[in-house]
């Protein structure tokens, strides 16, 4: 096993408690170090690893060969900025020395030496920052990022740069209400847990922090797993059944999500930081492959069938249990 | 299950009556029976305030860029009532929440479900079909078969597809 | 998705309470004083929404106050509080404050907040009630977003009268008398482009007039906006004592302090992870006594059944809850 190997599994935000998984609210606040049985994550909201660059790389990518990906309606700019000028400190603490942020009133300069950025601009002046501030934040963290503004007794998810999507799609929801946006998820309803989250996110107060995790599984380590590109990789969920490398090419992938109400705009940022680990990494720890297993065994058919793990569950399992 | 939750809108099995609270009213009726209910709905405004009503085969460029500007003109108090089948009732619905009508400023009639518009995230365009819900169409953009998705999109007035045969495909 | 059982020791070190110290104190006008209060030491306060309120400690009470500025992060949050003869102590507790003194409040608390997809803003105050208001017209111009302010007060008391002159220029329309004000009032509801919205804060009357014109003249609801402390946000709550049936332990839980934080400091580790009344994990069965349930989680039949209770957030109806701990 490499160093690098060991890192990701290392800092692997492993998001099951016990041998079932179902629905629920499950938010905490944000910034508690969680210690795994192979290390341990979530100091920060922010999370930079070795893959920075290469992220970075691939969500231009995305976005050069399809624009939709990033969406922002007209009344989100002021969140824009709030989400930059709240989420640039923290990458500049989380970074020192790599990143430097130089602040003069309104008058920022920010030096990123991990990608070779220097940018000048002014805090809420558009023409000082071209590409607009939310494109620019997304050009400096690995996290997806959703806005929600908060109106009418409500949220809505009116901007957002997502390149990282798992089976959704950031250019058909932008606009949505939030219940609107998880109107397609099964049994969810049942619990209530949709509507208790959009209650609780609508009572954080400015400068409130909080996460949650959320898992899929994915063939590849394909990070952008959007319902654009489902044409792409759907067939992949059917032949990796059969290939000898499904312990490498099956991974499970977990999303950090952070909820940070921001000070200024009072818009809820959702910062969507998404880990992929595959079956294989994932059986260097015992205690991670025997309780996926059972996880993956026990979970209803009908999660599974929205989580779009149904063709290779049984493969999954088989491997993940084989002794 | 989960009906509050869902995008796909549903309409309700009542008719909605004119807000009585609306100072003046613009009323829009796609096709036969959609300008048959604006009919009934102007005798139902309460008397004394202004009524407009906007007729319309469907909602075709004119009639959207007549509701635009009657939006940029209106006060508050302003209250928009749109009768006819989904397809025209989401686009003409689309339109108003894009200039900052409240859905709580919006009512609906909706005639008919069959025409709808999907949207193919594959090669972003939009296809008229007359395919239900969780059935399949083809894209008039890429040509693939596109299952028809519970999942609407409201600035858009569309339904979502995705390619239906994505994980058979060698 | 991790469940955690806090040890009493590891519990949140501070209850999101900051710390300033008065740096500046003006009589804007004859019974309103205007506190400049800043963090001891500097450095910058946490950023808020417009129309932000800060709950101040005020001796034996907590009192709202609404924050000025504009809302960006600044070195300097600024107050202003009415002198209220016959109220509660609080405002003469502020009208005591002098420069040096140190006071607690809470993390700016947003309520009021301007809404992002209006076309026009019609910002309505009535005298202390321009507080908000100017926090609202400060964002509004730093956002470039279209506004005008009505400012009724009482003739000669007008505070921040010409700052706002300063900053609103035609924008601001400021009235000395009642009859003024109102029909000042009436007329710019009667007119408004579709898309605005209107904000209103002072005193109840002028609040009803607001709500029941506009209503008369057809605004819905959702573009009525009026700034009122919520009671739930100064509460407290009031003591009561936590019985533990399995020790036969008596937990006294202070009014301020959640049953949750009383029971960790006890030495009773209970299940928790959101610990605002969502999530479910701290959940703790009732033996005896009435819960005054205060959470999200627990359904209306649950609620009734009165056999457990959301430690988190929710207390007791009675003085003695008896938990099966």
């Amino acid at each position: 096993m490499t160093t690098a190997l060991s890192a990701r599994v290392a800092r692997f935000p492993f998001p099951f408690a016990t041998d079932s998984y179902r629905y629920s609210t499950n938010v905490e606040p944000a910034r508690r170090p969680t210690t795994t049985v192979a290390g341990g994550w979530g100091s920060g909201v922010l999370d930079v690893d070795d893959d920075y660059a290469a992220e970075l790389a691939e969500r231009r990518a995305v976005l050069a060969a399809d624009p939709t990906r990033c969406q922002e309606l007209p009344h989100m700019r002021v969140a824009s900025w709030d989400a930059l000028t709240t989420l640039l400190p923290d990458l500049a603490a989380l970074c020192p020395g790599t990143t430097v942020l130089d602040r003069d009133g309104d008058r920022w300069t920010w030096r990123n030496e991990l990608l070779g950025t220097a940018r000048t601009f002014t805090v809420g002046d558009d023409d000082s920052l071209p590409e607009g501030p939310l494109a620019f934040l997304g050009s400096q963290i690995q996290e997806d990022v959703v806005l929600l503004d908060q109106r009418e007794g409500a949220l809505w998810a009116d901007a957002g740069l997502v390149t990282f999507a798992a089976d959704w799609s950031m250019g058909f929801d932008v606009g949505m209400r939030f219940l609107e946006v998880h109107g397609p998820v099964p049994r969810v309803h049942e619990t209530g847990v949709i509507p208790r989250a959009e209650q609780f996110l609508m009572r954080l107060q400015p400068g409130e922090e909080y996460r949650r995790t959320n898992w899929t599984m994915t063939v590849d380590r394909r990070l952008d797993a959007s319902t654009e590109t489902y044409a792409e990789w759907g067939r992949d969920r059917r032949l990796v059944v059969d290939d000898p490398a499904l312990p490498d090419r099956l991974h499970l992938r977990v999303e950090v999500q952070h909820l940070i109400r921001l000070g200024v705009s009072n818009a809820i940022c959702f910062l969507i930081r998404t880990h992929l680990l595959s079956l294989r990494e994932l059986a260097t720890v015992p205690e991670w492959r025997a309780r996926f297993g059972a996880v993956l065994a026990e979970l209803p058919d009908d999660m599974a069938d929205y989580k779009g793990l149904t063709r290779f569950r049984a493969a999954a399992v088989d491997w993940l249990t084989a002794s | 299950m989960g009906a509050e939750h869902t995008s796909v809108p549903r309409w309700g099995s009542e008719r909605p009556a004119p807000d009585p609270s609306a100072r003046t009213v613009l009323l829009v009726g796609f096709g036969a029976r959609g300008c048959a209910i604006t009919t009934a709905w102007s005798a139902d405004v309460p008397g004394g305030r202004p009524v407009e009503v906007l007729a319309a085969d469907d909602a075709d460029e004119s009639v959207l860029a007549v509701l635009t500007a009657r939006i940029a003109g209106a006060r508050v108090g302003w209250r928009l009532m749109l009768a006819g089948p989904e397809v025209d009732v989401l686009a003409a619905r689309a339109v108003a929440l894009r200039a900052g009508v409240l859905d709580a400023e919006i009512r609906c009639a909706v005639t008919s479900t069959d025409r709808k518009r999907v949207y193919c995230p594959h090669c972003r365009t939009t296809t008229a079909t007359t395919a239900p819900v969780g059935e399949e169409t083809p894209c008039d953009g890429c040509g693939r078969r596109l299952h028809v998705y519970a999942h609407v999109s409201r600035r858009a007035g569309a339904y979502l597809g995705f390619m239906a045969d994505a994980e058979e495909v060698a | 998705m991790t469940a955690t059982l806090t040890a009493p020791d590891a519990l949140r070190a501070d209850d999101g309470r900051l710390v300033l110290e008065v740096a500046g104190v003006v009589d804007e006008v004859p019974g309103v004083r205007t506190l400049a209060l800043r963090r001891p030491g500097g450095g910058l306060l946490p950023a808020h929404p417009a129309g932000s309120h800060v709950v101040l400690d005020c001796g034996d009470r907590r009192n709202a106050y609404s924050l000025t500025g504009d809302g960006s992060a600044a070195d300097e949050y600024r107050v202003s509080v009415l002198l209220c003869p016959g109220g509660g102590g609080g405002s003469a507790f502020v009208h005591r404050l002098a420069v040096g003194d140190v006071v607690t409040a809470s993390r700016p608390r947003s309520a009021f907040a301007p809404v992002s997809t209006a076309r026009h803003h019609l910002l309505i105050a009535g005298g202390i009630g321009i507080t908000p208001m100017l926090s609202h017209a400060r964002a509004a111009v730093r956002w470039k977003r279209s506004f005008e302010l009505l400012y009724g007060h009482r003739p000669g008391a007008g505070a921040y009268l010409d700052e706002l002159r300063g900053l609103c220029g035609d924008r601001l329309a400021a009235h000395g008398s009642t009859a003024e004000m109102l029909a000042a009032v009436r007329a710019a509801l009667a007119d408004q482009p579709l898309g605005t919205h209107v904000y209103v804060c002072g005193p109840a009357p002028l609040i009803a007039f607001v709500e029941e014109t506009a209503a008369e003249l057809g605004w819905p609801g959702e573009r009525v906006h009026a700034e009122r402390f919520s009671a739930a946000d100064l509460d407290p709550g009031e003591p009561f004592t936590a019985r533990l049936a399995r020790s036969g332990t008596r937990v006294p839980v202070p009014s301020g302090t959640s049953l949750l934080v009383a029971l960790e400091r006890a030495g009773v580790a209970v299940p928790n992870l959101c610990r605002q009344g969502v999530c479910g994990e701290c959940r703790v069965p009732v033996r005896s006594g009435r819960p005054l349930h205060r959470d999200l989680y627990l359904s209306e039949t649950e609620r009734a059944a009165g056999d457990s209770v959301m430690c988190c957030v929710s207390r007791s109806v009675d003085d003695e809850l008896e938990l099966d701990l």
